[in-house]
């Protein structure tokens, strides 16, 4: 009787099991379909409102760069904005021929611009400045020609938000969310500027990310140590430079360089579409064909060639800011789709996540640091395993940085317990659901994977995988990676800023009014 | 219920004909397009069904009710996915706490969670709800306080359960209390590392002064509160007639309502003005916000790459008539993102800026602001407030153009669908309605609300409601690098930026 028992009991579970993951499948009810010049296009329906998500990935980013361009990824998705022959201007014909023009200005000031590079420029360059006044005067002829922004104003007039691109390491991604009824202007309007872009109002828009670098990075203490952190942890791969791009370079990069660029990358075989929302599969693949289907396909792009050599040493850099001190560590780890990764993701999530992680009893409870966050990325090439913390006076960062090595160390000696790990898959399977609620979310998602491995599938085995982890394993890969002669450490240093001398002179002292 | 494909099809042939006739005029005016781009030709021929949706109602896809204990509950089932939310609005805030105790309303909402409650320490509180992979979190803002909580539906008794305790019983463990004033404390000495929270910080006080809406925490006044503070302040607002309590997800209504009156049983023994029980709130009276403009110009001088500028002054109070018509001015001014006037010119026309835009608060129960904001280098500092300022002063001078009333219509009108999406946030709508005694049918005239702003309308609300002499104007930046001097704007007043006083 107990043996049929045990039987029913282990059938039961196997059903439930079974069942349990044939759910999961069910869920993820994705069409996928290759249309021929080589976009995927991917589709999920959700019809619990009439709207939709759409999210259209490039897989290009600024690993795709080299010194002397970089940010030229970034500045291309800005760009993509600007129009083409049939948006954003009312005669195309008109607006050409003073294009090319301020293109060949363009071109010799950069000549010129050349020139004050030479290590031995002695010269004065008036041409400079009477080329700029030239191509202002030319920009002024086009303003006749252009609809500004009109495909902003478009999406925006049809109900569409969440509206906006975003350009990272390993990819561009174009996004919004519309009401239901609207997926043939999408359509229509992001394969036109796939196909006719237009790179109008380019000079204007570069001084825009200009000022975007200085907002993100010059003036904000992380937005500085990130970007020199990275400079030093990876010396060779393309992961050593901002998105954003260097100054420098983003000074010298013109109209014609970008159109080069996105000519490239931006082929409809390096493309993919997510669709998810109240939408009929059918009639999104319909105008799918109709629309992006015409765009020819491209030579692949050029792969990423430099890789990263093996760092052999603890780098330390310093950074003078008028700032409280922060600190960033990073370790080298594989990226997305390696059997580590998801160890890396799990440890992360232990140390650092919400009150009950490692992190936060033993380092913030103990009131050395405010906040300790370690994060694991999910990447295209090996990336770093990053730990970042603010410290609590009259700490400092060495305390706060010994206080986390003592907590890696302990994850290459002891296991973790069960709990943690229960509590780690509970979340993961109430994270999972939770996306499930937010159509761009799930987008984005199913985006992503497929970009980077792919496979959108993936999304479900990795997620198997995080769930697999186990203590051995925990043990095993910390020991692997979380070693100091892997490690890189950006410090900033609180600069004191020179004493005040008002060219103003003071009125009053608070209170001011 | 909205006939999309007519009225877009009405809306386009007036805009065309629009086009046509002023093509036929003059070209006077820059905003005037000479002719349709083909992509726009191209759009007006797209035929749209018809969307179907509607504004969820109390009494049909929402339910209300008043529980035994005074509580009033609003309910919306979902079962697509199995999960849990709930949402407590408590009618309390930074307003009614004293100048000398800036502070203590926000430590209380926090401590709350982080602090335990009456049968669980504050590590038993965290690892039972990140156990199960829930969240839970409470606040206390300056005009409400609250709580929230999102979990699997398989947990809904055991979140339900810590969810009542926090709201009735915090604990408000000392050590917990200690730490989170130690966090305060590094952040307050943190306060000047980055331009925009001293240009936020500094122009909120500028305008508001000692009035809750614009203090400045300092550690003095938080540096000796203790547990028996902030006891006092959560036992004076929590009682369970004071608070508006919502719930959206899998469960079935008649038994959800059961678990709630049971989680949420006033205690059976309590003194006259603590415990949790119906009972009258009192509320101090709290200060009001004197109105005027304080014009002036500013500086915060710091060796930044960016100048970080911010202008504007007082507007309107929660339920002015005038908020659909403010909303839509807004929205053409510097609210609408690249079809607005400030973002086309500062950014798109001239480069001079990353973020550019402008805000008209309409949901303050004081006074809320207009304000109009950006980062631009020192070098064109001076250009990029003059194009700010003219833009302010243009939008009263004449009718904004047909198509720029169009754009802001039908960008509300076609997203407003987008507000329903998610059960939870209908019912925080509803239950935000019903806390400021806002109309009952407010979400369902909304659109007919917009539908009836003019140009006129748009034109009358500008010239009324902003005024170009009375604004407060705060520039945070090395002026040195400045390009013109910053005092064409006026007399600058130098703020000193001084170090947090702390140890």
């Amino acid at each position: 009787m107990r043996k049929v028992f045990e039987i029913l009991i282990a059938f039961g579970i196997l059903l439930v099991m079974t069942s349990a993951l044939f759910a999961e499948e069910m869920r993820l009810n994705v069409v996928d379909h290759d249309l021929r010049n080589g976009m995927k296009i991917l589709i999920l329906e959700r019809h619990t409102s009439p709207v939709v998500s759409f999210y259209l990935r490039f897989k290009v980013g600024s690993v795709d760069e080299h010194p002397g361009i970089t940010g030229i990824a970034h500045l291309c998705e800005h760009m993509m904005f600007k129009g083409t022959k049939n948006v954003g201007t009312w005669d195309y014909g008109a607006e050409a021929p003073l294009l090319d023009t301020i293109d060949s200005l363009a071109h010799q000031w950069r000549r010129e611009m050349e020139c004050t590079k030479h290590p031995l420029y002695r010269g004065d360059t008036p041409r400079l400045e009477e080329l700029r006044q030239e191509i202002a005067e030319v920009q002024q002829e086009e303003k006749d020609y252009v609809i500004k922004d009109e495909l902003w104003e478009t999406y925006m007039k049809n109900g569409g938000v969440q509206l906006n691109a975003s350009t990272g390491n390993d990819g561009t991604q174009y996004y919004v969310s519309l009401p239901a009824n609207t997926i043939e202007l999408w359509a229509y309007l992001e394969s036109d500027r796939i196909a006719n872009p237009i790179f109008r109002e380019f000079y204007s828009e570069r001084d825009v990310v200009n000022e975007e670098r200085r907002l993100r990075t010059d003036d904000q203490p992380w937005g500085k140590l990130w970007e020199e952190f990275y400079a030093a942890a990876f010396t060779a791969h393309p992961y050593s430079w901002p998105v954003i791009g260097w100054a420098a370079d983003i000074q010298m990069i013109l109209r014609e360089d970008v159109e080069r660029f996105f000519r490239t990358y931006y082929a409809p075989n390096n493309t993919i579409a997510v669709i998810v929302g109240d939408v009929n599969p059918e009639r999104v693949i319909d105008l799918c064909e109709r629309y992006f289907g015409p765009i020819p396909a491209q030579e692949p792009p050029p792969p990423v060639i430099t890789e990263e050599p093996p760092q052999t040493g603890e780098r330390r850099v310093t950074v003078q800011f008028d700032a409280e001190p922060i600190v960033a560590i990073g370790y080298h780890v594989p990226g997305g789709g390696d059997p580590d990764q998801p160890v890396l993701e799990v440890i992360a999530s232990l140390l650092s996540r919400a009150k009950t992680s490692r992190f936060y009893k033993n380092i913030v409870e103990k009131k050395l640091a405010t906040s300790v966050n370690a994060y694991a990325p999910f990447s295209r090439y090996p990336e770093l395993f990053t730990v970042t913390a603010t410290p609590l006076k009259p700490h400092s960062t060495q305390e706060v940085e010994e206080a986390i090595y003592v907590e890696l160390e302990k994850l290459k000696t002891e296991p973790v317990s069960e709990w943690e790990l229960e509590k780690f898959a509970n979340q993961l399977e109430a994270d999972f659901i939770r996306g499930m609620k937010s159509n761009m979310g799930m987008a984005w998602r199913l985006g992503n994977y497929q970009a980077l491995v792919g496979d959108w599938r993936h999304l479900l085995v990795h997620k198997r995988e995080l769930g697999a982890v186990t203590p051995q394993d925990i043990l095993r890969v910390a020991k692997r990676y979380l070693n100091d002669d892997n490690r890189t450490v950006a410090t900033l240093v609180k600069k004191e800023s020179k004493k005040n001398t008002t060219r103003v002179k003071p009125e009053s002292s608070r209170p001011y009014y | 219920m909205h006939k999309r494909s007519s009225l877009t099809k009405a809306l386009t042939i007036f805009v065309v004909s629009a086009f046509l006739l002023s093509a036929l005029t003059s070209r006077a005016l820059a905003q005037e397009r000479p002719g349709l781009s083909p992509a726009a030709k191209k759009i007006a021929t797209f035929e749209y069904e018809e969307l179907k949706w509607k504004v969820p109602e109390v009494g049909e896809e929402v339910k209300r009710k008043v529980l035994r204990n005074g509580m009033i509950l609003y309910l919306m089932e979902s079962h697509e996915l199995p999960t849990f939310e709930m949402r407590a609005i408590v009618r309390t805030g930074s307003i009614y706490e004293p100048v000398e105790q800036t502070g203590l309303a926000s430590l209380t909402g926090t401590v709350m969670r982080t602090g335990g409650t009456r049968s669980m320490t504050p590590d038993e509180l965290n690892r039972r709800l990140e156990y199960v992979g829930a969240r839970l979190s409470s606040w206390v803002g300056s005009e409400s306080g609250g709580a929230s909580l999102s979990c699997l539906s398989k947990d809904t008794d055991e979140a339900l359960q810590i969810f009542a305790d926090v709201l009735m019983h915090p604990g408000f463990n000392e050590e917990q209390l200690e730490l989170e004033k130690e966090k305060r404390k590094e952040a307050i000495r943190r306060r000047n590392d980055r331009p925009g929270s001293i240009l936020n910080r500094e122009f909120n006080h500028l305008l508001y002064a000692d009035h809750p809406y614009g203090r400045i925490q300092e550690w003095e006044q938080i540096k000796d509160l203790t547990p028996e503070d902030l006891k006092r302040f959560h036992q004076r607002y929590f009682k369970p007639n004071n608070i508006i309590l919502g719930v959206a997800g899998d469960f079935r209504t008649k038994q959800i309502i059961k678990k709630i009156e049971k989680a949420f049983l006033p205690d059976k023994i309590w003194q006259a003005g603590k415990g949790w029980k119906q009972a009258k709130v009192t509320f101090p009276s709290s200060p009001e916000v004197t109105k005027g403009y304080r014009p002036g110009v500013y500086l915060i001088e710091k060796e930044i790459t960016q100048s970080n500028v911010r202008m504007g002054h007082l507007g309107v109070k929660l339920g002015n008539p005038d908020e659909y018509a403010i909303r839509v001015m807004n929205f053409i001014l510097g609210g609408g993102s690249f079809t607005s006037r400030m973002t086309s010119k500062v950014r798109s026309d001239e480069g001079l800026a990353y973020s550019v835009r402008s805000s008209f608060d309409t949901e303050s129960k004081d006074y809320g602001m207009f304000s109009a904001s950006c980062q631009t280098k020192g070098g064109s500092t001076h250009r990029a407030i003059e194009l700010m300022l003219q833009e302010i002063k243009r939008i009263r001078e004449g009718l904004v153009a047909e198509e720029e009333l169009q754009t802001a219509r039908e960008a509300y009108i076609n997203k407003y669908v987008f507000n329903f999406t998610d059960p939870i946030s209908v019912l925080t709508q509803l239950m935000y309605i019903e806390y400021n005694d806002r109309p009952k049918d407010y979400l369902q005239t909304y659109l007919d609300n917009v539908r009836k702003v003019t140009r006129e309308e748009v034109l009358r609300v500008a010239r009324k409601y902003l005024e170009p002499g009375g604004l407060t104007l705060l520039v945070v930046g090395d002026l040195p690098k400045f390009d013109k001097p910053l005092d064409d704007f006026g007399g600058i007043t130098v703020i000193p930026l001084e170090e947090p006083r702390i140890d």
